[in-house]
């Protein structure tokens, strides 16, 4: 490990549905628990998660995206199986097409794998600049006790050869070839554990609780432990003696977020100096990290926010369906553009990028360039691909109520005016029941279609729920009140 | 100066409906027939010389090829030279424009311009609905047809004051229009109550506000102007026409409140005819849904940016009112089988400049008629023909 590997941001994101183990336990017919688990709304998955988190990042660090050597993504469950999910995030965030990296998955480790493969990356001088996602949204089987701790979420964590307010220093790995949680090829679904206790006492405590004795040795200050069933990341907590467990928070507030959950988990207390260790276990590896806080991180201090703002109670067949878990009988009717179809390779690359043609001669913004060889102004005919505003105000909208399989209605549909000057029309997140003129919009990736089984990405505007100058105000008040949070902490350290 | 070198001398159409026991070329016969069976002086078949088919969506099944060979052999004219003419929802009447100069070219005498549409032989996802998915593959996912005019209420409620009893307003009217048509679709009185109270659409348009996927077919008859005497007494002729093309994407429009294709169209069409809004009689205009109609009376120059609510409310466009808009019920009752619709206006204006409009026949003051279509991509282009009995 070079020591000039630095932390210099980080970033998280939530998806914008949330679920009571109760409301889950309700449809089975008996008692669901307490929990709470944060579930993807119908255009939203794990790719669009990692692109907020990236985002977020980003605008904590205050850098252009084309200064990022790599991106190296941890995910369990990327949305292409086989196919662009690196080159698709990529794009959509804003990175340079020589931009390197890495796309790490198979198991909840592979979070863990990507932040060490960005750290030698910048150790090594490959990269000076090395974005860090960590994103996950599973899909658990029907009834399985796994379905009410499943969650999702992301974060990411900018790493740089030029100084930050944090340092990896130490890292522990232990590797032991167990099944624990699956999902074959072909399966839609991840597996629960075979047997609870066979897990418990033959492949989660003995190497997790090893890794934590190293790490607590270094006189940790919070620690983001795995816990996989409720109750274990108490139980290594308790062993280790730990003060503060902030993965206790995302857990409580997400559920379990996969590849996400280690480094999610950890960010929030990047909030203090001083040494934060990290444990993340899955796919039969568990490494163990320490992140050495110098100063307050950059985004730290906003993933309480994260964890507390913009969410929506959904009932259980609203997370079937969000999931592809209920669906309508009979055929659906093939819609729109093939993704592998020259037309989508020429319209869908420079939406997902948000571009425009910039024209040489009266500086207005084509929007997109594939359907403009000519401006539209002036008639000028040198235009410069640019990327366009990310920020923008609704100049007249509707909503569709009326749309065939497989839109889901009520769908906004709104034309906004971007801050750079052009003009754009892009579907709204939400029912779009307070959508009015004068609105404040933001830009975020969103999944539009599963088309042909082959996933789509585009911006969808985002309705700004106040006026940025009292945006803290607002939703420092949705947060969770600080007793609560503490408390999940201190059942944390209590004995189980 | 008027153009008028050209007459229709004969109109006709089908019943509009959802005609499932009907071919496309049953419904093309059917309109033939009729239109010669219009003309005052009879006509024969034989004659025509060229055909123009307007027919805009012929991808449904059974007309992916649909050319412009298909209409002779259905109507037993085999051999004519036939073109057919695809210009988005202005398809008909730009097919009547083309015909119109075919006939003042001189390259032929007898001309029939014919509009025949299947809207109804696919189920309502796999037709219209299925723009929804198509053109660009982000852009314009999610505009079903509604979603290229709802912006445009969502404006001009915004900026003029406009209400949804004043959209209302207007299908409460063609449906009043189209109980006096014996060729309407809807031939139904409805109230305003009624239309704020329908099922919500693309908010602010709900159903009623909102045209039925009509399937039909509508024909007329073009001659030369100094032959029209063979044929009738009475004869129609074409003042002047005009097209105009807008950018076609929502997003490049720089105006929500008003449709510029329309205006550049009228202002085309009026300069040939030579003559001015205030002269026209009553109008045929599109009124797929009812914030068009009352951006259409606006942009036509019938009333002033912003008034056309009102205007509709206040009965302005009524039968009995300043300037009556759309006599057979419009879009909205009528009904709107695309390449069928602009014909079937024409042959509107052509029943109310001769006086046989029955019910809903207006006071034609100057013997002008105004006819109006608007689409492509909702507003990329506009024809508007005006048709007068001077000479």
């Amino acid at each position: 490990m070079g020591a000039s590997v630095a932390i210099s941001a980080v970033g998280s994101a939530a998806p914008s549905l949330r679920i009571s183990a109760a409301a889950i336990g309700e449809a089975w017919g008996r008692s669901g628990g307490r929990s709470v688990s944060a579930v993807c709304a119908p255009d939203e998955d794990a790719l669009t998660l990692a692109a907020a988190a990236a985002v977020d990042a980003l605008a904590h660090a205050d850098i252009d995206p084309s200064s990022v050597d790599g991106l190296w993504w941890g995910c369990c469950r990327p949305p292409f199986a086989e196919g662009p999910s690196h080159a698709v995030l990529a794009a959509a965030i804003g990175l340079a097409s020589h931009a390197g990296g890495a796309l790490l998955s198979g198991s909840p480790h592979s979070g863990i794998e990507a932040l060490l493969g960005a750290a030698d990356a910048v150790a090594a001088g490959s990269a000076r600049t090395a974005m860090v996602v960590v994103s996950d949204a599973l899909v658990p089987g029907l009834g399985s006790g796994f379905e009410s701790r499943c969650g999702a979420g992301a974060a990411a964590v900018l790493l740089s050869a030029d100084g930050g307010s944090a340092s990896i220093s130490a890292r522990v790995t232990r590797t032991h070839p167990w099944l624990d949680r699956y999902r074959g090829d072909g399966e839609a679904t991840t597996r629960d554990l075979y047997d609870a206790r066979l897990f418990r006492e033959e492949m989660f405590l003995p190497p997790v609780q090893e890794i934590a004795d190293h790490l607590s040795a270094l006189d940790v200050r919070a620690w983001s432990l795995p816990d996989p069933d409720g109750r274990l990341g108490r139980v290594v907590a308790q062993h280790v003696g730990a003060a503060i467990v902030s993965s206790a928070d995302i857990y409580g507030a997400l559920g379990d977020t996969g590849a996400a959950a280690a480094i999610l988990g950890a960010i929030g207390a990047f909030d203090v100096a001083g040494p934060v260790a990290i444990v993340a276990t899955g796919g039969g590896r568990t490494t163990g990290i320490l992140v050495t806080v110098d100063t307050p991180v950059p985004g730290a201090t906003t993933v309480a926010t994260m964890i507390a703002a913009d969410a929506r109670d959904a009932t259980y067949s609203d997370v079937l369906r969000a999931r592809g878990q209920l669906k309508p009988a009979g055929e659906q009717i093939p819609m729109g553009v093939p993704p592998e179809s020259a037309l989508f390779a020429r319209g869908a690359d420079e939406m997902l990028q948000l571009l425009a043609g910039k024209c040489a001669d009266c500086s207005t913004l084509n929007t997109p360039p594939s359907i403009h060889p000519t401006c539209i102004a002036c008639g000028g005919s040198k235009l410069e691909p640019v990327g366009l505003a990310r920020h923008g105000m609704v100049h007249t909208f509707v909503v569709n109520q009326t749309m065939p399989a497989p839109f889901v209605a009520p769908l906004p549909i709104a034309v906004i005016d971007l801050d750079d000057g052009a003009r754009i029309m892009l579907q709204v997140v939400g029912d779009g029941a307070d959508l009015a003129i004068g609105d404040e919009v933001d830009l975020v990736l969103r999944r539009y279609a599963h088309e042909r089984g082959v996933p789509v990405y585009g911006y969808k505007s985002k309705k700004r729920a106040v006026e940025r100058t009292s945006t803290h105000a607002t939703r420092s008040e949705k947060l969770t009140p600080p007793q609560d949070r503490d408390g999940a902490r201190n059942l944390e350290s209590k004995a189980v | 100066m008027a153009w008028n070198r050209v007459a229709v001398v004969g109109a006709g159409l089908i019943k509009m409906g959802e005609l499932f026991d009907q071919s496309f070329e049953m419904m093309a016969a059917g309109a033939f027939n009729a239109a010669v069976a219009s003309v005052d002086k009879g006509f024969d078949p034989k004659a025509v010389e060229a055909a123009f088919v307007a027919t805009q969506r012929g991808t449904l099944w059974g007309q992916e090829g649909i050319s412009g060979n298909t209409v002779p052999t259905a109507i037993g004219l085999a051999g004519i030279a036939c073109t057919r003419i695809e210009n988005a929802c202005p398809s008909g009447s730009d097919a009547f424009r083309v015909g119109a100069m075919a006939v003042a070219s001189g390259v032929h005498d007898l001309v029939l311009v014919i509009g025949v549409e299947k809207m109804r032989d696919k189920s309502t996802e796999e037709g219209l609905l299925s723009r929804a998915a198509s053109g660009h593959p982000i852009l314009t996912r999610g505009e079903t047809a509604p979603v290229l005019f709802a912006p445009f209420a969502t404006r001009h409620m915004h900026e003029f004051g406009t209400t949804r009893e004043m959209l209302a307003s207007v299908a409460v009217k063609n449906h009043h229009n189209g109980s006096l048509d014996p060729y309407a679709h809807f031939q139904n009185e409805i109230t305003i109550e009624q239309v704020l109270a329908s099922p919500a659409v693309c908010t602010p348009l709900h159903l009623l506000d909102c045209c039925p996927q009509t399937d039909g077919a509508a024909a007329v008859l073009l001659a030369p102007a100094d032959r029209a005497h063979e044929f009738t007494d009475r004869p129609v002729y074409v003042a002047g026409f005009g097209v105009a093309t807008d950018h076609p994407y929502l997003h490049e429009k720089t105006s929500f409140v008003t449709l510029q294709a329309t205006v550049e169209a009228a202002k085309r069409a009026y300069a040939m005819a030579g003559v001015e809004p205030a002269d026209i009689d009553m109008a045929e205009v599109h009124d797929c849904f009812t914030i068009t109609e009352i951006l259409d009376i606006e942009d036509l120059g019938f009333v002033e940016k912003g008034k056309g609510g009102i205007a509709s409310l206040n009965g302005e466009t009524a039968l009995t009112g300043r300037i009556p808009v759309n006599t057979s019920g419009g879009l909205l009752a009528e009904g709107h089988p695309i390449g069928a619709t602009g014909i079937a206006q024409l042959a509107e204006c052509w029943w109310q400049l001769r006086n046989e409009a029955g019910d809903r026949q207006v006071e034609m003051r100057n013997g002008l008629a105004l006819q109006h279509n608007v689409g492509g991509r909702g507003s990329g282009v506009s024809v508007v023909n005006i048709l007068t009995t001077n000479r």
